[in-house]
C-alpha cells in the first residue's frame, strides 16, 4: 500500500502548525515544534551511532571478519584510549573533578590551532592576492572588443579595479582609525567605507530577505501544488 | 467616564503604519502562492558564475568521478534542492560516479539520498539511466568534524572511507572502499571536482582545507554575496546561488552556451566553444517553478517598503 498521500498529509499539517504561531502562539503550534524537536534529536543520536562512533571507532577497534564479499579488518586496540579521553568530557559537571574536562578540550584546540595556519593562508592568500588589480590601463579602448587581447587593460577594467581598490581601503580606514582622527582625508575616506559597509549589508539584507521569500514559496508549493494538485486531484 | 470619549479616528497616515500583522501574512501567502499555477517563463541573463558552473559541469569528462558534500536539510529545501537536482541531473546524464558525504549536518546524507532517488526515476522515465547506490555512487554519511573531515580528504581520501559502510537498497551493509566509484582512486586529485551543496557555514571550512581538487558551490540565497569574492579570486571555479542559480542553470540545460537558435544564451568567456544543452529533455524543476512567484513576492515587498515610508512622511508632515 502506498502512504505517501497520508505522509505528504502530516507533512502538511506540520507545515500549517508551525505557521500558525505568525496568527498567534498556540497549542498546535507547540505540539508540531516538539515533534520536530524529538525527531531532530532522535535522529541525531541514531546517526551518531551509526555514522560516527560505529564506523569510525567501535568497529576499527574490534575488527571485523571477512563477510558479505567485505574484506576482514585488524582491530586496531589503541583506539580503546580514546573512550576515557572523550569521557573527560562529561565531568565538566562535577566541581572536584572538571579539570580533567581540559584535557579532551586541550586536544581539540591543539589540533585546530595546528590546521588554522595553513587554513588562514588557504582562504585568504587568492584574496589578498585577487584585490591588487592594475588600475592603470594600458590601452586608449575604453570596452572589451570583440577579441580581448591578454594581459591588456582596458580603461572599463581600470576603472572598475579602482572602485574595488578605493573600497578596500576605505573600508580598512574605518575599521583601523576606528578613534576620533583629526584628519579630514582620514575622516572622509573613514565615512566612505562606512557608508560602502551599509551598502554592503544592504545587499546581504536583500539575498536573506529573497532567500526566506524562496523557502516561505517552496512551502506553498509543497502544500498546493504537490499535496492538493498531483496528490489529491491527481492533476499534472 | 473613559467610554464616554469616544478615540479619534485613525488618519491616513496612522491607517497605513498599523496594518495588522495577520493581514500582511495573508496577503503575503496569497501572493506566494497564486503564481505557482501558472508556468510562465520569466525573461534571464545568466549571469557569469552560473555560467562558469554550468560549462565546468559540461567539461567533466563523460563517466569520470567527482565528490558531492552535500549539506543541506529540508530547511531551505526551497533553494537546496533545485540545486541539488539541477547538479544531479547534469552528473547523471554524464554518467559521473560520485562519492557522497556531509560535514554539515545529522539529516543531510537522508536528505540528499532521497533527492538522488527522485531525480534517478525521473531520468529512468525519460531514457535515462537508472543511478544504483553503491554502483554509481557510495554514501559515506555523516562526518561530525568538518575541519578534521576535509584536511583527511585533502591529505587521503581513502582514510575518509576506510571503515564506512554504505547501505545499497536490497543488500547488507557494504564496505565503501569497494564500490566502483574508489576503483583507482589514490587521492583527492583523482577527483574531478569537488561539489558541495550548503546552507551553512561548511563553505569556508572546506575552501580554507581543501587545495588538491577544484571546487563549486551551490549555495543559498544569503550566501551569495560572500561566496562571489571567492570566486572572483579564482578560489571556486563556478558558482550557484539561490533560485536564480537554480534558474539559471535550468535555462542552460536547455539550450546549452553558445549555440544558435532560440533563446540562445551567448558568453564571451566561452567564446569560439559550443557547449551543449539536453533540448526536449526535462530541464525545468524548481527554479523555473518558483521564479514567478519570488519576483511576486519581491514586488509587495517594495510595494509594503513605499507604503510605511509614505505613513511615515505624511505622519511627519501632519506633526509639523
Amino acid at each position: 500500500m502506498d502512504y505517501s498521500l497520508l505522509k505528504q498529509f502530516v507533512a502538511v499539517t506540520a507545515t500549517v502548525g508551525l505557521y500558525s504561531v505568525l496568527y498567534k502562539e498556540n497549542k498546535f503550534y507547540r505540539f508540531w515544534e516538539h515533534v520536530f524537536l524529538g525527531l531532530a534529536s532522535g535522529w541525531a543520536l541514531v546517526i551518531l551511532w551509526t555514522d560516527v562512533l560505529k564506523s569510525g571507532w567501535y568497529e576499527k577497534m574490534l575488527g571485523a571478519s571477512a563477510a558479505d564479499g567485505n574484506t576482514a579488518v585488524m582491530g586496531y586496540w589503541p583506539y580503546m584510549f580514546l573512550l576515557p579521553i572523550g569521557l573527560m568530557a562529561y565531568t565538566v559537571f562535577n566541581k572536584k573533578h572538571n579539570w580533567l574536562s581540559r584535557i579532551p578540550i586541550g586536544i581539540i584546540l591543539g589540533l585546530y590551532s595546528g590546521q588554522q595556519f595553513s587554513a588562514w593562508m588557504t582562504y585568504y592568500g587568492p584574496l589578498l592576492n585577487d584585490s591588487m588589480k592594475p588600475i592603470v590601463p594600458n590601452t586608449a579602448e575604453f570596452f572589451h572588443p570583440a577579441t580581448v587581447v591578454p594581459g591588456t587593460v582596458y580603461v572599463s577594467d581600470a576603472l572598475t579595479n579602482l572602485i574595488a581598490l578605493l573600497t578596500v581601503i576605505s573600508v580598512l580606514t574605518y575599521f583601523l582609525f576606528s578613534f576620533d582622527v583629526k584628519s579630514k582625508v582620514l575622516h572622509a575616506t573613514s565615512t566612505t567605507g562606512r557608508w560602502l559597509l551599509m551598502i554592503g549589508f544592504g545587499a546581504i539584507f536583500g539575498s536573506t530577505v529573497m532567500m526566506r521569500f524562496t523557502l516561505l514559496i517552496d512551502r506553498m508549493y509543497f502544500i498546493w501544488i504537490e499535496f492538493v494538485k498531483q496528490g489529491l486531484l491527481h492533476m499534472k | 467616564m473613559a467610554m464616554d470619549q469616544q478615540a479619534a479616528p485613525l488618519t491616513l497616515a496612522e491607517k497605513l503604519q498599523s496594518l495588522p500583522k495577520p493581514m500582511i501574512y495573508g496577503i503575503l501567502l496569497v501572493v506566494a502562492t497564486i503564481p505557482l499555477f501558472f508556468s510562465v517563463k520569466l525573461p534571464n541573463k545568466c549571469i557569469d558564475p552560473s555560467i562558469d558552473f554550468y560549462a565546468q559541469a559540461m567539461k567533466l569528462p563523460d563517466g569520470s568521478k567527482v565528490i558531492i558534500c552535500s549539506d543541506w536539510t529540508n530547511s531551505t529545501r526551497g533553494e537546496s534542492k533545485g540545486e541539488m537536482e539541477a547538479l544531479l541531473r547534469i552528473l547523471m546524464r554524464k554518467n559521473i560516479k560520485f562519492v557522497l558525504l556531509s560535514i554539515g549536518d545529522p539529516q543531510a546524507p537522508q536528505v540528499a539520498k532521497d533527492t538522488i532517488r527522485e531525480v534517478t526515476s525521473a531520468e529512468e522515465l525519460h531514457g535515462g539511466k537508472h543511478y544504483k547506490e553503491f554502483e554509481d555512487y557510495v554514501n559515506l554519511g555523516y562526518f561530525p568534524s568538518g575541519e578534521g573531515t576535509i584536511v583527511s580528504i585533502n591529505n587521503n581520501v581513502r582514510s575518509v572511507a576506510q571503515g564506512k559502510k554504505d547501505f545499497p537498497e536490497g543488500s547488507g551493509p557494504k564496505d565503501a572502499l569497494q564500490s566502483p566509484v574508489f576503483e583507482g582512486i589514490k587521492s583527492v586529485s583523482d577527483f574531478k571536482m569537488f561539489f558541495l551543496v550548503t546552507a551553512s557555514s561548511t563553505n569556508r571550512t572546506v575552501l580554507e582545507r581543501l587545495t588538491n581538487c577544484p571546487m563549486m558551490y551551490m549555495v543559498s540565497g544569503v550566501m551569495v554575496p560572500e561566496n562571489t569574492s571567492y570566486y572572483a579570486s579564482g578560489q571556486l571555479k563556478g558558482l550557484c546561488g539561490g533560485v536564480k542559480g537554480v534558474y539559471d542553470l535550468e535555462n542552460l540545460m536547455e539550450v546549452g552556451i553558445n549555440n544558435p537558435g532560440p533563446g540562445q544564451i551567448t558568453s564571451d568567456k566561452y567564446k569560439g566553444e559550443s557547449i551543449p544543452g539536453w533540448p526536449g529533455k526535462t530541464n525545468t524543476g524548481k527554479g523555473t517553478a518558483y521564479y514567478l512567484a519570488l519576483h511576486f513576492t519581491l514586488a509587495l515587498l517594495i510595494i509594503a517598503v513605499i507604503v510605511g515610508n509614505l505613513g511615515m512622511y505624511l505622519s511627519k508632515r501632519r506633526a509639523n
